[in-house]
């Protein structure tokens, strides 16, 4: 029981990390970025390019993931985002966009690494702590660690830096952000590089905890919308509570029914939440 | 010229021209009250003079630069500041964070501490929910922190979108007390206020628009006393001779 537990919170951390981008992005710009799965697997392919061919350590391999990724947001953003400010349905062309863009990049991928699985292997992925009768994977612990560390550090951003501010402001409230002065073009390219940045991290984590192809990212995508619907859309500690819930609830469900049942946990919850709460745990009631 | 509109279009989005060709100057130092029908293009026009809507055509100058088409930051930076009528505050932080966002580009953090007790000072009611979040004030309250959190800028003008919308009488009157103070700190006022006669009161000079367009000015008692703008604006009886 305190073992599935733990397992379960350590694999909530990882997951907590991935969906706290998206739902930066989607509080902010009202983005559903569809996308967010394929940068995470582009990440990956980093990590694993820089473990195989230079020995770089996943975790070492952040330094260079994040600050890549987040150059491609902010590319990708300017690119191709402020043509759609203009449209009446924003949101949902946004959907459509980073479908199209999640695409390409699955293709790209499948063309340039083919569909072989992959996964970094260092050494301490194969090790574990033993407290007792407790099993607590190195790999796993780590990665949880690392996660949370980023999360923190991006609340500290968001809490404390005059950027932040213009974050949150955003998020809460767009036409009230641009009368104080938040320069909304700027704060949007810099929060979709952050959203990237933070699919860039999880990408490197994500080389070593699990094998991975190009087509895996719809998987993950459709896993992390059910992680940020039940914390509710736009909600950091929406994510990071409804992360570690659904994993704790999937690993019991693994151990319990069988690991074939796992991924279900996440899809019944999403549709639980959607009839109970649609605005998920953190999330408030939109007027109509 | 302080603020010379010549000749604004302005619509939204791919829909039809709300403006039409409006012209208007302001001057320095007095409060301005526009008054029309619905539709008529008031709210449109702050935010076209606010960098919230882009002008399709003409000019917008103020003290003699061409700051048509800005961005809302830009135009804050001159000191021309807005505040429209939608609840626009910050509804998760509280009554203090709020106010500290209004200097949002002012660097030095100290000066952005004097302003904030400053503006505590003058508005005890603010001070004494500088904890609270603003989203559980009341509307009235919520309309003194809007006003608040636009001096925290130092403004040069300020343009007030509907201030009494939804407000009981008595939280209306304070929040016009304050209005009337504005012109007193140096602050020109460009007021959109759907009671006509409030709005009126507390103005130099009032502009009546119609279909995007300005139909007549003058002195805001003269229209005050006007019946041809008490039939159409106020409600009044019209007078049979």
């Amino acid at each position: 029981m305190i073992q599935t537990l733990i397992l379960g919170v350590l694999l909530g951390g990882v997951y907590a990390l991935m969906a706290s981008g998206l739902t930066l992005l989607f509080g902010v710009m009202r983005i559903v970025n569809l996308a967010h799965g394929a940068f995470m697997v582009v990440a990956a392919y980093i990590a694993f390019f820089l473990f195989t061919e230079l020995g770089v350590d996943p975790f070492v391999s952040l330094v260079v993931t994040m600050p890549t990724m987040f150059l491609i947001g902010v590319v990708v953003y300017r690119t191709l985002f402020p043509r759609l400010e203009g449209s009446d349905r924003y949101s949902e062309m946004t959907v459509l966009l980073t479908f199209g863009l999640a695409l390409i990049i699955e293709g790209i991928l499948g063309y340039v690494f083919t569909g072989i699985f992959r996964s970094t292997n260092p050494s301490y992925n194969t090790d574990a702590f033993l407290i007792g009768d407790l099993f607590i994977p190195k790999g796993q612990l780590y990665g949880s660690v690392a996660s949370l560390v980023l999360i923190l550090a991006l609340w500290l951003f968001l809490n404390h830096t005059k950027t932040g501010y213009a974050i949150t402001a955003l998020t809460q409230n767009r036409t009230a952000a641009q009368i104080v002065g938040v320069n909304v073009l700027r704060t949007s390219t810099i929060s979709f590089g952050i959203g990237m940045a933070l699919a860039g991290a999880a990408g490197s984590l994500l080389s070593y905890l699990f094998t991975f192809f190009p087509g895996q990212h719809w998987q993950w995508i459709a896993l992390l919308l059910s992680l940020i619907v039940l914390g509710g859309l736009g909600s950091l500690a929406g994510a990071v509570v409804g992360s570690l819930l659904l994993a704790v609830l999937a690993a019991f469900v693994s151990q319990w029914l069988g690991s074939t049942w796992s991924p279900l946990t996440f899809y019944l919850a999403l549709f639980a939440i959607l009839l109970v709460r649609p605005q998920g745990l953190f999330g408030e009631k939109e007027a109509v | 010229m302080f603020l010379r509109v010549t000749d604004v279009v302005a619509g939204y989005r791919s829909g039809p021209d709300i403006l039409n060709g409006l012209s208007l100057d302001i001057e320095e130092g007095r409060t301005y009250c526009i008054i029309g029908p619905n539709g008529a293009g008031k709210s449109t026009l702050l935010k076209v003079i606010a960098g919230i809507l882009a002008p399709r055509q003409g000019s917008i100058r103020f003290r003699d630069e061409e700051v048509g088409g800005l961005r809302p930051d830009e135009l804050l930076a001159r000191g021309i500041c807005f505040v429209p009528q939608d609840p626009s505050l910050f509804p998760k932080m509280t009554v203090r964070q709020n106010l500290v966002m209004g200097a949002f580009l002012e660097k030095d953090k100290n000066v952005v501490k004097e302003r904030t007790e400053e503006i505590f000072e003058q508005f005890p009611l603010l001070a004494e929910r500088a904890n609270q979040a603003a989203g559980t004030l009341s509307g009235g309250q919520q309309q003194i922190l809007l006003m608040g959190r636009a001096l925290m800028i130092r403004p040069r003008l300020m343009m007030v979108d509907e201030p009494s919308l939804g407000l009981a009488p008595q939280a209306a009157d304070q929040v016009f007390e304050t209005i009337a103070g504005l012109n007193g700190r140096g602050i020109t006022v460009l007021l959109v206020e759907q009671s006509v006669e409030r709005g009126l009161n507390v103005s130099d000079w009032a502009f009546v628009l119609d279909l995007g367009r300005k139909v007549f000015e003058g002195p805001a008692t003269e229209i005050l006393a006007d019946p041809r703008i008490g039939e159409l604006y106020m409600g009044k009886a019209p007078t049979i001779e």
